[in-house]
């Protein structure tokens, strides 16, 4: 008999709301006001009627006097919109990261990595009171939501110190960050007694700009102009264009955002259900499309499928900086009398943000920049057959770590990580040695579990992978988890860690793990409402260590390895190792 | 399938922490109190909070507030402030890492003490003793040498820190020369210098004397002679000892510089069958200065030479008699090995007179005492009666007038005469067979007349040992025959030294012969001590400086 | 399996070169050396120093002093090549004496734990992989634990008791639950004792009704788990003992030679 079907609740647009205390009379009131009064609720679809975006998808904030809004470096998933009071935008130079809640980047001094030879002696999790000392600069409250603020104490100070810009009612920001996933770029925070903002979340602000030209085209406005041009500059397709050709495929790039859900939490509550299948992700390309452009993927992570059987084989996925849809063109483009269709499907896994480059530009502009060897050769005639034939695509990822590994990483959205840890089960003698350095590295603490789901002879330790779309990042209201630099290791500070769980709860992956710390005799500390203190804790990657990663560092058989796997180069490599 | 095996399954709220020495012994069950055992491995539980007194402004006495972290418990603390509901202690397990750390200082701690008990204790000599000593340095005899010194045979008799405990002996160590941080000193050593060891053998052992004249440094005892390979005698020297030096060109050429050499005196010898020199005798084409003449090649083949008394052909051993060990010959004696066939019979008809042996004087006072001699005779041989033998005497004298002429003629012609043929004369018994000669003294000796006329012959002289510096065994080549080595049936010249070249001895002693080649099968490299050698130096029967001349003992 | 290709044949590339060296060296200095001994003794306890740091370099994972994995192909190789300086050092002679004989053995006990161990902990990860399931193991005792719990509710427990699982079990099962087991049959890959129990299970069987039958299913699916937890218990423990030969004994050859030293200069010909 076949097991039963898991039958989940099919996850709706706004199972979740984003604010549950949003009222009517809060809606009706953003209606009233710019840029709602302006919009027209019949040009949005039935689904997604304006007022119920405004309903779920926004929430009123409220920020007092040196109130800190967005910071720096955060991962924000909304954009604000100004109703009431003002706010101001730090300029160069920005706010030391003290204030911001980060800890000092830089390795231990010497002094510091000897004392670490004494680090068996300490209890676990164990600080001084030294050590927790927060910042005097900021300090934290809640508000009458229960809500964390971090506020800034010498407000003064700061205006002195650093060139500020103000922001009143009507003014938005942080939709480019919202939108592309890329950190905020200023730290932002309230300047009169009172500020209202109106937080957008981005799936709010997706479909507002779906719908209503103006908002779509000043964002758009806005993106290219800060967002995109240097982006594109670096791109390896776009080298060879000249100035104008580039600001002019920067005129016609069409940039888009999808995912239907907030993937971390859906996700996890999917995946223990088992129902996390590819038919059931958002779809960017369909396999036999007119190709309409070449897909670039900004941010977030795509899955190349084709079909098979009734089902779809995943051959690959692709994240950021991969492109998708070149063969095709090129093969158009070269050979119009013998069009191809698109050969894969595309579609988005979790949360994926792409910039799609017209055919018509490619056409025009790109294709013809390119010298000859760079060209993609012509595709030879789709083979009706249900196998990928050996050398038919060299890139295809099931040829070089094989279908299970692939569906393996895929299912549990392991690609993610740029520093996943894989113990090779062939050659690990289980002799703890990984997680006796990490602990001699973290004061006595070990910061992974040596365990993990594994295929084969692969296993991915239960660790911190450091993702390229770290999720975690996103609502931590200190700003105690941050990148060390961009693009770099995900570090969370113990010093202004409130242990309020949104990181812990967020990561799909149950990397990050609450510890109740002690003092030095090994004691539990309570805070003042006589509860233990806790904290947020997981792997750093030995950022403040000299030599990496100690995990990597310590195993005597080569078995554990950080690993990125973004793409597959790594991987390939260590699977054929 | 993995319903069957282990599963991933961990708990998502902790960490596991083998860095911990010690696991709470709940753990077992799968309830591991959160605290955890300590360092020393004690358990820490005693409750499960640690209550806190809270006072609140405006209070005086305040309230205890239970501080557990999953929330607080509906009783809440005692009122003296305990907590009412106690963890009962668990006995914490050591890890497998901590038990292999206990395991570790253990064996290092008995190491220690087994260590410190063989060095400190009366069996410390045989603890540390590398190897059995030899015979002759173990045992009674050795003991009482030592009698003064350490009454047991213990390391002390050689070794001076034998007799310290184990801080006297790091300090000689530390002391020793070179001492063990002189990596240079142990790299540029000379083997076989001179070490404070070899003090010790030398107190017993004295007179170390060199081994030649021109040995440019005295070579060390212990270089040699090493101890401690096991009971019995003291291990040999090997031919790597030897070749040190005579294997090394500088050290002969040095040596050569300090007495000259003798010719073939300082070349290089490593191996005897590839290098070892040739023999002097052959190399320098020596002859024997032996005076008396002898035709080795006649007597062994000839065939008008008579046959022995026993009747067999002569050969070698009629004349060369080996001595009482086998070793040598002992020397040739006209009386043992000539006159059985050279009788000196003067007179052929009368066989059985024969001049004496030795002294010419004695020959002259025979002669010219003849009718006296034959007298005797006749009354050795019967005659009683005076006028007998007077008138026996008489007749032999006028027959034997008739025959040689006057007395002195005769007695010229018996000293002088080198006649190859004479007068048959009879051999023993034998009569009409091969007759030995002797046609005058001449015949075999060297005979010289002085001023007037007077017969004086060279003592002749019979080399012993032809090869000085080896010593040669012919007890333990008995199985070969004569002629293998020495060609004496080529020989027809007294001056022939009929002695093998090292080729024939290498036919044998050498890797494809099979049969040992190492230096001391020959050579001693104590010379000095051999009281042979030093006492012909001092006789100046040995030219130190010519090197060394064949041997005579004998004579 | 490339990269470990490479690393074996640079390391056995070199592990000839130095061994040739040092042969050749000893041929031709053996003899004219007179010091010979104390240069190959030096050279033996310098190796063997470098060796031994490499537990120094575990304790330190938090300096910069390279991988431990190069480490640990330094001293394998290292290792292979300290036995040919053992040999020459000893010019090929079986020592005599207490004291040399001890440090001989020790010598040899501590290298052969070591190529043991070497081998012990590439042929085992294979086997643990191969079998499949992963567990930490520390939380093997807890897991037993559990499983035992399970098959006491299943066999003693329960609506319906029955009286023949409960005797069975307390008469064939409570014992292989009770702590590890069959620790040799894992080690050496014999199934013996697990079809030893299936086969009793199996024929049980025939006793009991259909609801029985069903809670026996369950309770041979726990005893399939626990010969797992087993056999992973036995492995990696082996993985783990092996060291407790190596380790102590090194220290113990460590002070014997360091004595060996200071004899051997103490008793020399140049002692004074």
């Amino acid at each position: 008999m076949p097991p039963t079907p898991p039958i989940v609740e099919r996850p709706q647009r706004w199972d979740a709301a984003f604010d549950p205390a949003m009222t009517d009379a809060d809606v009706d009131r953003l209606l009233a006001i710019a840029p709602f009064s302006r919009m027209s609720p019949d040009n949005f679809p039935k689904r997604t009627p304006l007022r119920e975006i405004l309903r779920h998808d926004t929430s009123i904030r409220r920020y007092r006097k040196g109130e800190i809004i967005v910071r720096q470096g955060d991962y924000g998933t909304s954009a604000f919109l100004i109703l009431n009071g003002a706010t101001r935008v730090v300029l160069k130079p920005d706010l030391p990261l003290s204030l911001l809640g980060r800890q000092a980047p830089g390795k231990k001094g010497i002094f510091r990595t000897l004392a670490q030879l004494w680090s068996p002696l300490r209890p676990p999790e164990s600080f001084s009171r030294a050590r927790l000392r927060q910042d005097r600069g900021v300090g934290a409250r809640e508000n009458e939501n229960n809500e964390v603020r971090v506020f800034l104490q010498d407000l003064p100070r700061v205006l002195d110190k650093h060139r500020t810009e103000e922001m009143t009612a009507g003014d938005v920001f942080g939709e480019i960050a919202a939108l592309s996933r890329m950190p905020r770029t200023s730290t932002i925070f309230g300047s009169s007694d009172t500020a209202e903002l109106l937080e957008i979340r981005w799936q709010g602000l997706r479909d507002l700009m779906r719908s209503d030209d103006q908002l779509r085209q000043h964002i758009n406005r806005v993106y290219r102009e800060r967002a995109l041009a240097s982006y594109l500059r670096a791109t390896p397709l776009f080298r060879h264009l000249t100035k104008e050709q580039l600001a002019q495929v920067a005129e016609q790039i069409e940039f888009a955002t999808y995912g239907d859900y907030d993937w971390s939490g859906e996700y996890k509550r999917l995946a223990q259900a088992g129902s996390v299948r590819p038919e059931k992700e958002p779809v960017i390309v369909q396999e036999g499309d007119y190709p309409n452009g070449v897909v670039l993927v900004r941010a977030g992570f795509a899955r190349v499928s084709r079909k098979f059987g009734s089902g779809e084989r995943t051959l690959n996925y692709i994240g950021a900086g991969q492109f998708f849809g070149l063969n095709e063109i090129a093969h158009n483009f070269q050979k119009p009398q013998q069009p191809v269709d698109s050969q894969y499907t595309l579609r988005a896994i979790g949360y994926t943000h792409l910039l799609i480059v017209p055919t018509r530009v490619m056409e025009q502009s790109v294709l013809p920049s390119l010298p000859r060897n760079e060209l993609p050769p012509p595709i030879s005639p789709a083979k009706e057959t249900f196998e990928v034939l050996p050398g038919a695509d060299p890139d295809s990822a099931r040829e070089r770590i094989g279908a299970e590994t692939l569906e393996f990483l895929t299912t549990n959205r392991f690609f993610n990580g740029t520093a996943t840890m894989v113990i090779d089960l062939d050659r690990c003698t289980r002799c703890d040695d990984c997680v006796r350095a990490c602990a001699s590295t973290h004061d006595n603490n070990p910061r992974f579990l040596r365990h993990g789901p594994s295929s084969g002879r692969m296993m991915i330790a239960n660790a911190c992978m450091h993702c390229a779309d770290p999720v975690c990042m996103i609502g931590c209201p200190t700003g105690a988890i941050h990148r060390e630099s961009f693009a770099g290791q995900v570090v969370i500070n113990p010093v202004t860690c409130i242990g309020c769980k949104a990181c812990a709860n967020n990561c799909p992956y149950d990397a990050i793990r609450m510890v109740d710390i002690r003092d030095e005799r090994g004691e539990f500390m309570l805070g003042e409402d006589l509860k233990p203190i806790s904290k947020a804790t997981k792997c750093d990657l030995c950022v403040e260590n000299h030599g990496g990663p100690a995990c990597q560092r310590a195993c005597p058989h080569g078995a554990l390895e950080r690993m990125n796997l973004n793409d597959l180069d790594a991987l390939t490599d260590w699977m054929n190792r | 399938m993995s319903e069957q095996l282990p599963a991933p399954d961990f708990d998502s709220q902790s960490y596991e922490r083998p860095n911990q020495k010690w696991i709470c012994g709940h753990a077992a069950e799968g309830k591991p109190c959160r605290l955890g055992p300590d360092q020393g491995g004690h358990c820490r539980a005693s409750s499960e909070c640690a209550p806190v007194l809270e006072i609140k402004p405006g209070e005086t006495k305040g309230r205890w507030r239970c501080t557990r972290p999953g929330g607080a418990c509906e009783t809440g603390p005692l009122p003296d402030g305990k907590c009412g509901r106690p963890i009962s202690k668990c006995s914490p397990v050591a890890t497998l890492r901590t038990r292999r750390g206990q395991l570790t200082r253990g064996v290092v701690a008995a190491t220690a003490a087994v260590l410190l008990i063989m060095l400190g204790g009366p069996w410390r000599g045989k603890f540390i003793n590398p190897g059995k000593l030899s015979t002759p340095h173990s045992g009674e005899a050795f003991a009482k040498f030592h009698a003064g010194r350490n009454g047991d045979q213990s390391c002390g008799a050689c070794h001076t820190a034998g007799a310290l405990g184990p801080s006297g002996m790091i300090f000689a160590a530390l002391h020793s020369s070179p001492g063990p941080f002189a990596i240079k000193e142990l790299i540029e050593a000379k083997a076989g210098e001179m070490t404070a060891l070899d003090e010790s053998c030398q107190k017993c052992h004295t007179s170390h004397l060199l081994h030649q004249a021109n040995v440019a440094r005295n070579i060390s005892c212990s270089f040699c002679h090493q101890e401690h390979r096991g009971a019995g005698p003291i291990a040999a020297p090997t031919d790597g000892h030897c070749t040190l030096c005579h294997g090394n060109a500088e050290t002969m050429l040095a040596s050569s510089k300090i007495v000259a050499a003798s010719p073939g005196g300082s070349g290089i010898a490593r191996n005897f069958a590839a290098d070892h020199p040739e023999f002097r005798v052959q190399s320098e084409k020596r002859r024997d200065p032996d005076t008396l003449k002898f035709n080795h090649v006649l007597h062994l083949s000839g065939e008008t030479i008579p046959k022995p008394p026993n009747g067999e052909k002569l050969d070698c051993r009629f004349c060369h008699q080996p001595d009482a060990a086998g070793r040598y010959f002992r020397s040739i004696k006209f009386e043992n090995h000539c006159q059985a066939c050279h009788s000196l019979q003067f007179d052929p008809e009368t066989p059985d007179l024969s001049l004496p042996h030795g002294n010419p004087d004695f020959v002259s006072a025979f002669l010219h005492s003849l009718p006296r001699q034959y007298a005797d005779f006749a009354a050795r041989s019967g005659m009683a009666r005076p006028a007998e033998q007077n008138q026996f005497a008489q007749e032999k004298l006028q027959r034997l007038q008739a025959r040689v002429g006057t007395g002195e003629d005769f007695e010229k012609r018996v000293f002088f005469s080198t006649a190859t043929s004479g007068p048959e004369t009879q051999v023993g018994t034998v009569r009409g067979a091969m007759h030995a000669l002797y046609p005058g003294c001449a015949y075999c000796h060297e005979v010289k007349a002085d001023d007037g006329g007077k017969a004086h012959i060279t003592k002749p002289l019979m080399m012993d040992r032809w090869l000085a510096h080896a010593e040669f065994n012919h007890a333990k080549h008995s199985g070969l025959s004569c002629s293998q080595c020495h060609q004496a049936e080529k020989s027809q010249m007294t001056s022939d030294i009929i002695l093998p070249a090292k080729q024939t001895c290498a036919a044998c002693h050498s890797p494809r012969g099979g049969v040992a080649d190492s230096c001391a099968t020959c050579h001693i490299y104590h010379t000095g001590r051999t009281g042979r050698f030093a006492r012909l130096k001092a006789n100046g029967q040995v030219d130190a400086a010519a090197g060394v001349e064949p041997v005579v003992i004998g004579h | 399996m490339k990269r470990f290709h490479r690393q074996f044949l640079l390391g056995s590339f070199l592990l000839l070169l130095a061994s040739t060296g040092a042969v050749m060296a000893h041929r031709r200095w053996s003899r004219a050396l007179p010091d010979y001994g104390y240069l190959t003794g030096w050279v033996l306890l310098g190796a063997i120093i470098l060796l031994a740091v490499y537990n120094a370099r575990k304790k330190l994972p938090f300096l910069p002093l390279g991988s431990s994995e190069s480490w640990l192909q330094i001293h394998i190789y290292a290792g292979f090549f300290t036995v040919v300086l053992f040999l020459i050092h000893l010019n090929f002679r079986v020592p005599t004496g207490w004291f040399e004989g001890t440090l001989a053995w020790l010598y040899l006990l501590v290298t052969g734990s070591g190529v043991a161990g070497l081998i012990l902990s590439r042929v085992l990860p294979r086997r643990l992989a191969t079998r499949g399931g992963e567990v930490i193991y520390e939380r093997i005792p807890a897991l037993r634990h559990s499983l035992r719990q399970e098959a006491e509710a299943l066999a003693l427990g329960g609506e319906m008791k029955s009286p023949a699982i409960a005797e069975f079990y307390a008469r064939q099962l409570s014992g292989f639950l009770a702590g590890p087991g069959n620790f040799w049959p894992h080690l050496l890959e014999s199934r013996r004792p697990l079809n030893a129990i299936m086969t009793e299970l199996e024929e049980f069987r025939r006793y009991l009704n259909e609801s029985e039958r069903a809670t026996l299913e369950k309770l041979r699916d726990i005893v399939r788990r626990k010969d797992g937890l087993d056999y992973h218990h036995a492995l990696q423990r082996t993985l783990k003992l092996w060291l407790f030969v190596h380790l102590p004994l090194t220290y113990s050859l460590m002070m014997f030679s360091l004595l060996h030293v200071v004899l051997v200069f103490a008793f020399s010909a140049g002692t004074r």
